[in-house]
C-alpha cells in the first residue's frame, strides 16, 4: 500500500501523466457531448417530419376518392430512433439508412434510399466516444508507458529499484496499474455522466465499461510485456506503434478485404435496374403476365374479376408487388450477404482489440449492421401491412371510405 | 554542404545497421506500393464499367419503342460519374456519395448504393486509399524514423565531438534534415509511379507530387526541429508522436463535429417536406384538373381564342406537363442550392482551420487537385439536373404538340386508342450524351493556391525553427 501511495504521488508529479488525463477527459467529455447533441437533434427531427407527414397525409387523404389513388399520394415516415446509448458510437448510422418516407409502390425502389450526410467531411471522420476508447486509448496507453522502465535504465536506477523490490516487475506493475487506472477513468467517469443524463441503463453502461475494459487489460498486458524486453525507450515505443498500426489498421481493412472478396453480395445497382425494368415493362405488358405471379402469391384474391380496362389501380399495384417479388432473390442474397460480411468482421474482430471494443460498443448502442437489419425489417414488415390494409379494398369487396381509412396502419418503431 | 551530405549518408548508414529502422522503413515502403498498386488497378477497371454503362444507358433509352411521351418521362434515365484520372490515389468523396444516379421527371434523386451499403464494416480507418497512407500513416513512420536523428547524438555526447571536430551545428542539422528527406522521397516513389501512371496531365499531376511533397518536407522539417530541441530523445519522441495525435488524428474529427453542430444539415427527408410544402402551390402536373393550372388554361383559351381547352392547337395536359415541371424544377433547384451551399459552408468552416495543421490543408487540397471534392461532386449534381430537365421538357413538348389532346384523355378506352396515345421513337432522341469532366488544370491550381501558400509557410516556419534550434547545439550542450 505504501509503495502505491508513493507512485500516486510519483505520477502527479509527472507532466506527461497529467496531461495525457487532461486530455483524455476532454476528448471522452467532447465526444459524449457531441454524441448526444445530435442524438438530441436526430429525435427533434423525428418529431418534426413526423408532424409534417401527418399533416400532409391528411391533406393529402382528404382529396381522393378511391383506394387506388390513397395509396399512391399518402407517404409515410418510418425510422429508427437513436437508443439512449447511441451517443457513445455513430455506428452506420452516418452512412446506412435509418429513416425513410414511403409509400405503398415497390418497396425495393424506396428502401435503399440513403440520405448521407456531408460527404466532404465523410473523409476525415467523426469523433465518438467509441472511437477515443477503441481507436485512440491505446496510443495514449503508448505514450504514457513506453519510457516506463528506460528511464530508470538511462538514469541507472534500475538496479537500484529493482534490487529493493523484488525483481522491479512489483514495481513496475504498480505503475502500469496505476497509470492504466488513471487513464481509464479519465475515459469512463464523463461517460458515466453523459450516460446518466442520457438515461442509459445502469446494464447497458456497465456493459460499455467491460468494453473499453478489455481494450484496456490487452494493451496493459502487451505494454509490460514489451517494456520488460525492451531496455529502450524509443524502439519500446516504436513496437507498441506497429503493434497499434497492426491491431487498428492493417488488421481491419485486412480483414475488409478479405471478408468482401470471400463473401460476395449482388451489387446493389443491378437490384435496383431489374427492379425498374421489370416495373417499367408490365404497362406493356399484357395484364395476365402480371395478374399471373400476383395471384399466385396472393391466392385469396383468385376470384378478383380480370382486368379489363386499359388501366386499373388494382393492376398497378399489382405490378408493383411483381417488381418486388421479381428481385426478391436479389434483395435477399444481398441482405443476407451484408449478415454474413458482419459475421465474418466479428471474426476478424478477435484479433483486433480495436475493432472488437468498437463492435462491442456500437453492439450495445443499437448503432451496428444488427440493428440496422431489424430496422430494415422493420420498415418492410410495416409496408407488407400498408399492402395487407389496401389489397381487400382494391381486390375484394371492401370499400373505400375516409371512416375506414382512420385504420391505415400507422408506423411504430420497432424497438428491441 | 559536402559536410551535410556526408552526414546525412552517416545517418543512412546508421539506419541500415539498425534492425528496427530498417524494419520499419521496408515495412512503410510495401505499405504504400500495395495501397497504389491495389486502388489504381480497381479504379481503372471501374472507369472501363462506368463509361461503358453510360452509353449503354443511353442507347437503352433511345431503343425504347413507340410510347405515351410520359411513360419516358417515369421510364427516366441513368447518369454515371466517371471517375477522374487521380481518383485511382485519392478517391475524396467517391467512396460517400455514389456514383450512378437516376434522373426521372418530378423528382430530383439523390446518388443511391454508396459503396459503404454492403461493405464489410471496419472501423473508422478502413477506406485506406493512398491518399490516407499518405496524409495520416507517412508523417508516423517519418517520426519513429527520425525523432532522434539530433537528439540521440546529444545523449551520447557525439554532437559534441563533431562540432569540436569542425562540424558547424547547421551542417549537422542540415545533414539530418537531409537524410530523413531521402526516406521521404523514397517514400514518395510510389505515389509519383502512381500519379505518372494516372495520366492526369502534367499540371495537375506535378501539383498533386508538390502537394505530399511539401506536406513530407514540412514533416521532416518538423521533426528534425523537434529533434534539435529536445534534450533528450524520448522527449522528442513524445512531443512527435503528441504533435501526431493531435494534428492528424484527433484536430481534424474534433472540427468535423465541431462543423455539424455549429451549421446543422438538414436531412434529405426534411428538404423533401419541405419542397412538398411549398408545392402545394404548383399543383399536381398529373391532373390537369388541379384548380392550380386554372390560370394556365385561361391564359391558353384567350392566346388562341377558343372556348374549350378541347379546340386548342396544342395538347393541354401536355402544356400542363411542361408548366408544372418547369415550376417544381425550380422549387427543387432552389432546395437543392440550399442544401449544397450548407454543405460548402461546413466545408469551409473546416478549411479555415486549416492553418492549424497541415493534414487538413493536404487533405482538402488533394481532393480538389484529384478532381474528388464535394464542390466537383456538386458541379455533377448540377449538369445531371440540367441533363434531367432538358429531357423531361423535351418529353413533354412532344406530349404537348405531336399527341392531340382527344388521342390523350382516351388513352386508356380500349388496346386501339391506346395505341393511338403513342409517339415514335424519334422523339427519344432528346435525350443528350451526359459526359462530366473535373475541373480544368488551371482551375483547380487556382483553387489549391491558398492550400499550397500555407504549405509552404509551414515549411519556411520549421526551417526557421530548425536552424535556430541547430543554433543553440552547442549552448545545450555545455550548458
Amino acid at each position: 500500500m505504501d509503495s502505491f501511495i508513493r507512485e500516486w504521488k510519483l505520477a502527479m508529479k509527472d507532466r506527461v501523466v497529467l496531461v495525457s488525463f487532461f486530455v483524455v477527459t476532454l476528448l471522452s467529455s467532447y465526444s459524449s457531448i457531441v454524441g448526444l447533441n445530435e442524438s438530441a437533434s436526430e429525435l427533434t427531427m423525428i418529431e418534426r417530419v413526423e408532424k409534417q407527414v401527418n399533416q400532409d397525409r391528411e391533406y393529402s387523404l382528404a382529396k381522393q376518392s378511391d383506394a387506388g389513388s390513397a395509396a399512391y399520394y399518402v407517404f409515410h415516415f418510418t425510422y429508427d430512433p437513436p437508443s439512449s446509448l447511441a451517443f457513445v458510437s455513430r455506428g452506420v448510422r452516418d452512412e446506412l439508412p435509418w429513416k425513410h418516407r414511403i409509400r405503398m409502390l415497390a418497396l425495393e425502389g424506396q428502401i435503399y434510399e440513403t440520405d448521407a450526410g456531408n460527404p466532404q467531411l465523410s473523409g476525415l471522420g467523426k469523433l465518438d466516444f467509441a472511437f477515443v476508447a477503441a481507436f485512440l486509448l491505446p496510443l495514449f496507453f503508448i505514450i504514457l508507458l513506453y519510457d516506463l522502465r528506460a528511464v530508470e535504465i538511462r538514469n541507472n536506477r534500475w538496479h537500484f529499484l529493482a534490487a529493493t523490490s523484488g525483481d522491479g516487475r512489483q514495481l513496475l506493475m504498480t505503475r502500469l496499474v496505476l497509470r492504466s487506472f488513471l487513464l481509464l477513468s479519465a475515459l469512463i467517469l464523463p461517460f458515466v455522466v453523459a450516460a446518466t443524463y442520457s438515461g442509459v441503463s445502469l446494464m447497458q453502461m456497465m456493459l460499455v465499461i467491460a468494453a473499453v475494459l478489455v481494450n484496456t487489460l490487452i494493451w496493459s498486458v502487451l505494454a509490460f510485456f514489451v517494456i520488460n524486453r525492451i531496455k529502450s525507450g524509443p524502439t519500446t515505443a516504436a513496437v507498441l506503434l506497429g503493434c497499434w498500426f497492426l491491431f487498428a489498421i492493417a488488421i481491419p481493412v485486412g480483414g475488409k478485404h478479405l471478408v468482401e472478396k470471400l463473401i460476395e453480395v449482388p451489387r446493389g445497382g443491378e437490384l435496383l435496374l431489374t427492379q425498374r425494368e421489370t416495373v417499367n415493362d408490365a404497362w406493356d405488358l399484357p395484364k395476365e403476365a402480371t395478374m399471373l405471379p400476383f395471384l399466385e402469391r396472393h391466392p385469396q384474391w383468385t376470384n378478383t374479376p380480370p382486368i379489363t380496362k386499359q388501366f386499373e389501380w388494382r393492376w398497378y399495384y399489382a405490378f408493383q408487388q411483381v417488381g418486388d417479388q421479381t428481385v426478391e432473390p436479389i434483395s435477399k442474397a444481398l441482405s443476407e450477404g451484408i449478415v454474413k460480411r458482419d459475421t465474418a468482421m466479428g471474426l476478424v474482430a478477435l484479433a483486433s482489440p480495436s475493432l472488437l471494443t468498437q463492435r462491442l460498443i456500437s453492439q450495445t448502442a443499437n448503432t451496428d449492421i444488427k440493428s440496422f437489419q431489424r430496422y430494415d425489417k422493420c420498415v418492410r414488415s410495416f409496408h407488407q401491412s400498408l399492402r395487407e390494409f389496401h389489397y381487400p379494398m382494391m381486390f375484394g369487396n371492401v370499400e373505400y371510405s375516409l371512416e375506414h381509412m382512420t385504420g391505415l396502419p400507422s408506423f411504430k418503431p420497432c424497438i428491441n | 554542404m559536402r559536410i551535410a551530405i556526408s552526414i546525412a549518408g552517416q545517418e543512412w548508414r546508421y539506419w541500415s545497421r539498425t534492425k528496427l529502422a530498417g524494419a520499419v522503413a521496408l515495412s512503410a515502403l510495401l505499405l504504400v506500393c500495395i495501397s497504389v498498386y491495389a486502388t489504381s488497378s480497381q479504379v481503372s477497371k471501374e472507369r472501363d464499367t462506368r463509361e461503358s454503362l453510360q452509353i449503354e444507358a443511353q442507347d437503352t433509352f433511345r431503343d425504347q419503342p413507340a410510347r405515351h411521351p410520359h411513360r419516358m418521362v417515369h421510364y427516366g434515365h441513368y447518369v454515371f460519374r466517371t471517375p477522374t484520372a487521380l481518383a485511382s490515389l485519392d478517391p475524396g468523396v467517391d467512396p460517400f456519395t455514389g456514383t450512378v444516379m437516376f434522373l426521372e421527371g418530378h423528382r430530383q434523386n439523390s446518388a443511391t448504393f454508396s459503396p459503404s451499403y454492403d461493405g464489410a464494416q471496419a472501423g473508422p480507418f478502413s477506406r485506406l486509399s493512398p491518399a490516407l497512407v499518405y496524409q495520416l500513416l507517412a508523417p508516423l513512420i517519418l517520426i519513429v524514423m527520425g525523432f532522434g536523428v539530433i537528439s540521440r547524438e546529444r545523449e551520447a555526447n557525439t554532437d559534441r565531438i563533431l562540432v569540436s571536430s569542425g562540424i558547424s551545428p547547421i551542417s549537422m542539422w542540415l545533414g539530418k534534415t537531409m537524410a530523413l528527406l531521402g526516406i521521404a522521397i523514397l517514400l514518395l516513389i510510389p505515389l509519383l509511379l502512381g500519379t505518372v501512371s494516372a495520366r492526369a496531365g502534367f499540371v495537375v499531376s506535378l501539383t498533386f507530387i508538390a502537394l505530399y511533397f511539401l506536406y513530407f518536407v514540412a514533416w521532416v522539417l518538423v521533426i528534425t526541429a523537434v529533434s534539435s530541441w529536445s534534450q533528450r530523445s524520448s522527449v522528442s519522441l513524445l512531443i512527435l508522436l503528441g504533435a501526431w495525435l493531435f494534428f492528424c488524428a484527433l484536430l481534424p474529427r474534433v472540427i468535423v463535429s465541431a462543423s455539424n453542430t455549429a451549421i446543422p444539415n438538414n436531412s434529405q427527408i426534411e428538404t423533401d417536406m419541405d419542397v412538398i410544402f411549398a408545392m402545394r402551390s404548383v399543383g399536381d402536373g398529373h391532373n390537369a384538373n388541379d384548380p392550380a393550372f386554372s390560370r394556365l388554361r385561361a391564359n391558353l383559351l384567350e392566346e388562341y381564342g377558343v372556348s374549350r381547352v378541347e379546340d386548342l392547337p396544342v395538347n393541354f395536359r401536355g402544356m400542363v406537363a411542361q408548366t408544372s415541371e418547369a415550376e417544381l424544377t425550380q422549387i427543387l433547384n432552389e432546395y437543392a442550392e440550399k442544401r449544397m451551399a450548407n454543405h460548402h459552408k461546413q466545408t469551409q468552416f473546416v478549411k479555415s482551420f486549416e492553418f492549424l495543421s497541415p493534414f487538413i490543408t493536404l487533405q482538402s487540397a488533394s481532393m480538389i487537385v484529384a478532381g474528388t471534392d464535394g464542390k466537383t461532386h456538386h458541379r455533377f449534381l448540377r449538369e445531371a439536373e440540367a441533363l434531367r430537365f432538358e429531357f423531361v421538357q423535351g418529353l413533354n413538348e412532344a406530349h404537348a404538340h405531336k399527341m392531340s389532346y382527344d388521342n390523350d384523355i382516351n388513352r386508356s378506352k380500349d388496346s386501339e386508342s391506346n395505341l393511338r396515345a403513342r409517339v415514335s421513337p424519334d422523339n427519344w432522341r432528346v435525350l443528350n450524351d451526359f459526359h462530366f469532366h473535373a475541373d480544368s488544370a488551371s482551375m483547380r491550381l487556382e483553387r489549391v493556391s491558398s492550400s499550397l501558400g500555407i504549405m509552404v509557410i509551414w515549411v519556411l516556419a520549421f526551417t526557421i525553427v530548425g536552424f535556430v534550434g541547430a543554433r543553440r547545439l552547442p549552448e545545450i550542450d555545455h550548458g
